[in-house]
């Protein structure tokens, strides 16, 4: 089982979380969504896999290349 | 009567000495490092049969004490003219078979010629660089002359002028460093392949040296490090694919300054509209969208190239054509940093633009534009300073331009986004002004913000007034745009606009005021 760190590309704050640790997700589902520059960036998984870690919850705030969340695939 | 029989079987014989390069042992090296030698890149690139080779005899020779030769060493660079989809280039590159591709003396003044002989012929120049500049071991002979005399031209001036003049496309190959590497950027467009290799400045070995870092030529300046640091526009997958992406690039470009970009023959339909554009921004003003699906659906099929995708990300820069005449298309990508002007963005629009004016493409964007990026590194990073470059590259442009007002215009970096005498189109969900409502509510109405009894309520109020009041009709009643379109009216809209506008481009040819810099 590989683990994927899945790290955001902006920086921001976290808006909507839509998955919780231990969720099954597939490819291009939406996992979180962050608010930058007051837009809605919604963060999809880049393939499918359980949710490992969740490591942010809504309104933290996040840096360009911080890992949000870790997948499992 | 003597003939000059001997003269000419000993001339054949060195042009086949040269051909050999380094050797089947060099050879079957670089074959082996999973590289293409330069004669295979040349022949890979060009139309085939085509490249007209100039200097086939250069080579460092060894003479015994009877003039005889005993020894060859051809000259590592290959440089001549060929044919691509028909018309002719310049194309050069050096020789990593032999000596690493250092340059042997007789290889640099061949290098040097490859600029002079795009520039004399004007025709674009492509160069397979391969190489790690100049040895410290030297290519002269102990005890005669060192360096250049005093009234030679500057080495590099030829290679910035040609820039001015004809397009110029530079592919890394392998490890390029030192005067190598900066050739590769003082190119148009530069593409690197993603596995087989790496731009540095100064390698590992100096760096470890100088700083006592100690990393790997592909940790310095590999793809995965240059993707993102606007040296090289484009990677590409192999070497193959490299010649390609330069192959498209060309074919947007006249060959040289004095010549129009080549309209090709377009069977997409100017007239075609496309359902998607109505419902593509969505009337949530904060949910992104995808700028790149518009560009697409509005430019001739297949023909969108875009350059740098991952430098300066918020904004696009792409080559393509309507109704087969090139242009170069502007685009704010708001799912970074809403599409904000950041210094990268700024400096990648800047050489965008002036590459489009030095060739006389007429320029197309579509703007999304929030302002200028803010906040502690922004301001850092010096954006302001670029941003305003990025504004005067626009103004002062001399190429017909159109202006799509898609969704945001905001600030000073909206600016950029016009040039003079612009063809400005707005679609329904255009929004504009000195700031954003959001941000700029919580400014100018900072005292009854404050003074009210719930100061959160009041600001919510505020900008819920003014969001109101954003119609898209009173800059049509204004005549502040040329029309409000329906967006999927955009392609015949655009299309209409590159006929008024070819009167002007049959004019526009010779050199601009400002031609762009590396």
């Amino acid at each position: 089982m590989a683990r994927r760190e899945i790290e955001s590309e902006v920086a921001g704050n976290v808006w909507k979380v839509e998955v919780a640790e231990g969720d099954t997700v597939a490819a291009g589902e939406v996992l979180l969504i962050l608010e930058s520059m007051k837009m809605e960036i919604p963060l999809e998984s880049p393939e499918s896999g359980r949710v490992a870690e969740l490591r942010v919850a809504p309104e933290d705030s996040v840096d360009e290349g911080q890992v949000l969340v870790v997948l499992e695939t | 009567m003597g003939s000059w029989d001997s003269e000419v079987e000993e001339l054949k014989r060195r042009e086949n000495l040269a051909r050999v390069q380094g050797g089947k042992a060099g050879i079957a090296k670089q074959h082996a490092r999973g590289r293409l030698t330069i004669r295979e890149r040349i022949d890979a690139f060009l139309d085939p049969g085509s490249f007209q080779e100039h200097g086939k005899a250069t080579a460092i020779p060894d003479y015994d004490a009877n003039d005889e030769l005993i020894g060859f060493v051809p000259a590592n660079y290959v440089v001549g003219l060929g044919m691509v989809a028909g018309r002719r280039v310049a194309v050069g590159g050096e020789d990593f078979t032999l000596k690493g591709g250092s340059p042997n003396s007789a290889g640099l003044r061949k290098s040097v010629y490859a600029e002079h002989m795009a520039v004399n012929y004007r025709v674009p120049l492509v160069r397979m660089l391969e190489g790690g500049g100049g040895s410290v071991k030297g290519t002269g002979r102990r005890g005669g002359t060192v360096g250049e005399p005093i009234h030679t031209e500057p080495r590099f001036k030829i290679i910035c002028d040609a820039m001015g003049q004809v397009p110029v496309a530079s592919a890394a190959l392998g490890a390029v460093a030192g005067f190598p590497a900066g050739r590769l950027v003082a190119s148009h467009f530069a593409v690197m392949t993603r596995h087989t290799s790496q731009v540095l400045i100064g390698g590992p070995a100096l760096v470890e040296r100088a700083l006592g870092v100690r990393m790997t030529k592909e940790e310095l300046g590999g793809a995965q490090v240059h993707a993102s640091s606007g040296i090289v526009d484009n990677i590409a997958e192999d070497e193959y694919d490299a010649f390609a992406q330069i192959r498209c690039f060309l074919s947007y470009l006249p060959s040289n300054i004095w010549q129009r970009a080549p309209r090709v023959g377009n069977e997409d339909a100017p007239g075609r509209t496309e359902e998607e554009l109505l419902s593509i921004v969505p009337r949530d003003s904060n949910a992104p969208f995808d700028m790149r699906r518009i560009v697409e659906l509005v430019m001739d099929r297949d023909s969108v190239f875009e350059m740098g995708a991952l430098y300066g990300p918020s904004q696009i820069c792409a080559l393509a054509r309507l109704n087969g005449q090139p242009v170069g298309v502007l685009a704010n990508d708001c799912t970074v940093y809403a599409g904000a002007m950041t210094a990268e963005a700024a400096q990648k629009y800047r050489r965008f633009v002036e590459t489009c004016d030095m060739f006389h493409l007429p320029v197309v964007n579509f703007v999304d534009q929030p302002g200028f990026m803010i906040g502690p590194e922004a301001e850092r990073n010096g954006t302001i300073r670029y941003g305003m470059a990025a504004v005067a590259a626009a103004v002062q442009a001399s190429v017909p331009w159109a202006s799509i007002q898609v969704h945001k215009g905001f600030g000073v970096a909206t600016a950029a986004h016009y040039g003079s005498d612009a063809y400005v189109l707005a679609w329904p969900s255009v929004e504009s002004g000195a700031l954003p409502v959001e941000g700029g509510v919580a400014v100018a109405f900072h005292r009854e913000i404050a003074a009210a009894e719930d100061p959160e309520a009041k600001r919510n109020e505020l900008e819920n007034q003014l969001k109101d009041a954003r119609s898209p009709f009173p800059r049509a009643e204004s005549f502040a745009v040329n029309e409000l379109i329906d967006p999927r009216e955009t392609r015949p809209a655009l299309c209409d606009w590159i006929e008024w506008i070819q009167p002007k481009l049959e004019d526009l040819t010779g050199p601009v005021t400002f031609p762009i810099r590396p």
